[in-house]
């Protein structure tokens, strides 16, 4: 018989305490990280262009182009490591689909001058959303710390990737090469641009920077050119990722997690007030001083989907809905020490803006992040959101991909099950599409068995019959963020 | 970043002193990638003046096949620092993007850097001996 002594005994049920809290924390102390921290990972190398293995099925016809990925790809150097998951280097991801049933990768890092500068130091160093400046870093504008890791579009011929608190990176589309930091106008040097543009069918682009209740609206042609850029201002300094819109106005979603402080890392200035409520400003495009503001119950969020405008002036637009901002906050810090803090789940819910001056927000239940839809719809009446679900309790990341259909509130989804990391999909429209899922779903996974990134194709209206195709790399790149899609021209 | 708008108004409203014991400064700017405009300089004799933006000396020095010099003379020997930004586009103003960032060049003695501001007193200041001093200040 073992005899416990009294100290052993309380040492004992502590670290059975922290097991139980913390088994992530403790893997990765110990040195067995737990399977899913190779979705936050280190890439250490631009990855040269490689073709994909064929896993099953069979590309389809008609689909053709490449799909740009953003994310970050690199969180430690020299001992240090970035403070936050929305913190690392953005490794820019071609996943080309040429038509003729093959598919081939190839991934390069922006080259900004952050990445530059911590490479020279070997050291993480420059303070980002939630990483402190460390020793040696010199920060003499925004884009001394620009990440260029959030998302990516294809304007004017230029690759653009997306940042929300500096500027646009510009990027060789063929090459990936970098060619330095996108200015639209030179008063408008290292403006923020957020990753979140909203593009109508015609390709026009709005967008947004955002500094405390200061905002700049960007309006930009197909051609990639500034048309106007116009200040406006906010009724509150909230936090914020994303915005949507309709054909005529743009729908501001003020959530109560506001900057009140001034403090690095960013993330520390931001306060979560929930009995402030959450304010919805909706802005005319043909007269941005023509405004309104709605109200809505306190909730957090990052992204929101598309919105729409009905005859009689209603607004609609659906969002990935938190009760609280406990993932930016505290778990995406944690994500990159290998430790996962659950967080309230994101659940697709639907709002409505009514001229009357009433606001609704709808839950449809259903667990979901990453909302897409199809673009040639972008400000049109709608029902179909493309989104990844299925949390699990026991790590982070999605398992699932789905569209979830308003009108007949049901979701068609695939689960991909435990050993996939889903990343987001696009909804690719096919050629002369007749109808708003007529086309393919397309994205990757990390498959945490074959340790290898996948790229999937669905039938967008088909999702539940799991993959037409599904093709592996011969390496695991983290999980990323955005994408979008480019069809091949001609 | 604001310093910026603040250093210009210390600038139009800087006196010019003129004292007993004399040292030349010899200022040259290089690195000058707009050839337009003028650069806009501003010379602090103390940490204080330093940092409350009140300079000894202001000048307007016309850029010039790619670069600006002038010699400022008058100064007594001592430790000095400086301020200065390109004005490229002529306006007498520091640009400023709509949230404040500079959009002109600027730059401070030494070349030391400013790190979200205005580079330190203790690295842009410098001493100006009897005989003189030259200060080549990079301006990109």
């Amino acid at each position: 018989m073992i005899t416990l002594s009294r100290r052993e005994l309380v040492t004992s049920a502590a670290m059975a305490g922290a097991v139980l809290a913390c088994p992530d924390a403790l893997l990765a102390a110990t040195g067995g990280a737990a399977p899913w921290t190779l979705g936050v990972g280190d890439i250490e190398a631009d990855i040269p262009l490689q073709t994909l293995r064929r896993v099953h099925g069979k590309a389809p016809a008609g689909l053709a182009g490449t799909l740009y990925r953003n994310g970050p790809a690199k969180f430690r150097r020299g001992g240090t490591a970035s403070g936050h998951w929305f913190d690392g280097d953005g490794l820019m991801r071609a996943f080309t689909v040429p038509g003729d049933g093959t598919a081939t990768l190839a991934a390069r890092f922006a080259d900004t001058p952050k990445r530059r500068a911590e490479s020279a130091a070997g050291k993480i160093i420059m303070p980002g959303f939630g990483t402190p400046a460390g020793a040696g870093a010199l920060v003499t504008g925004p884009d001394d710390t620009n990440a260029a890791n959030t998302s990516v579009i294809l304007a004017g011929g230029e690759l653009l990737a997306l940042w929300e608190a500096g500027s646009a990176t510009r990027m060789d589309p063929e090459t990936l090469e970098t060619r330095g930091f996108k200015t639209f106008r030179a008063d408008l040097q290292q403006m923020p641009f957020l990753a979140h543009p909203r593009i109508e069918p015609d390709g026009r682009i709005w967008n947004l920077s955002l500094s405390g209740k200061s905002a700049l609206v960007w309006r930009l042609g197909a051609d990639g050119a500034l048309q106007a850029a116009q200040g406006i201002k906010l009724p509150r300094a909230s936090y914020l990722h994303d915005f949507t819109a309709t054909e005529r106005h743009l729908v501001i979603v003020l959530q109560p997690w506001i900057q009140d402080r001034m403090r690095l890392p960013y993330v520390d200035s931001l306060s979560w007030r929930p009995e402030q409520g959450t304010q919805v400003l909706v802005v005319d495009k043909a007269d941005l001083t023509k405004q309104r503001i709605y109200e809505l119950p306190a909730f957090a969020f990052f992204h929101l989907g598309d919105a729409w405008e009905e005859s009689d002036g209603t607004i609609r637009f659906d969002g990935c809905i938190e009760a609280d901002p406990t993932f930016g906050a505290t778990s995406a810090r944690e994500l990159v020490a290998g430790i996962h803090h659950p967080a309230p789940m994101p659940i697709l819910g639907m709002i409505a803006l009514f001229t009357d001056g009433r606001a609704t927000l709808t839950p449809s239940g259903t667990a979901a992040e990453f909302p897409r839809s199809n673009p040639m719809l972008a400000g049109k009446r709608r029902s179909a959101t493309v989104h990844v679900g299925t949390y699990r309790t026991d790590r982070p990341f999605a398992q699932a991909v789905g569209v979830w259909n308003w009108a007949r509130g049901a979701d068609d989804s695939h689960d991909f099950g435990g050993d996939h990391l889903v990343e987001e999909f696009v909804l690719v429209p096919r050629p002369g599409a007749r109808s708003e899922t007529d086309g393919w779903l397309l994205g990757t996974t990390v498959n945490l068995k074959a340790r290898a990134t996948e790229l999937h194709v669905f039938d967008a209206a088909r999702v539940a019959a799991g993959p037409i195709v599904s093709w592996r790399a011969d390496v695991a790149l983290p999980v990323g963020f955005h994408g979008n899609f480019a069809a091949r021209q001609g | 970043m604001r310093f910026m708008i603040a250093l210009l108004a210390a600038t139009l409203a800087a006196p010019a002193l003129t004292p007993a014991a004399a040292a030349d400064l010899d200022l040259r700017f290089t690195g000058i990638e707009t050839p337009t405009g003028a650069i806009m300089a501003v010379v602090f004799a103390n940490e204080a003046d330093y940092t409350a933006g009140k300079p000894v000396r202001a000048m307007m020095i016309p850029v010039k096949d790619g670069a600006a010099a002038q010699v400022v003379s008058g100064l007594a020997p001592g430790r000095y620092a400086i301020k200065a930004f390109h004005d490229i586009d002529g306006n007498g103003q520091m640009g400023v993007n709509p949230f404040g960032q500079p959009v002109e060049p600027f730059a401070f003695s030494n070349d030391a850097p400013g790190n979200m501001g205005p580079a330190s007193w203790s690295a842009a200041a410098f001493d100006l001996a009897d005989a003189g001093a030259v200060q080549t200040i990079v301006i990109k």
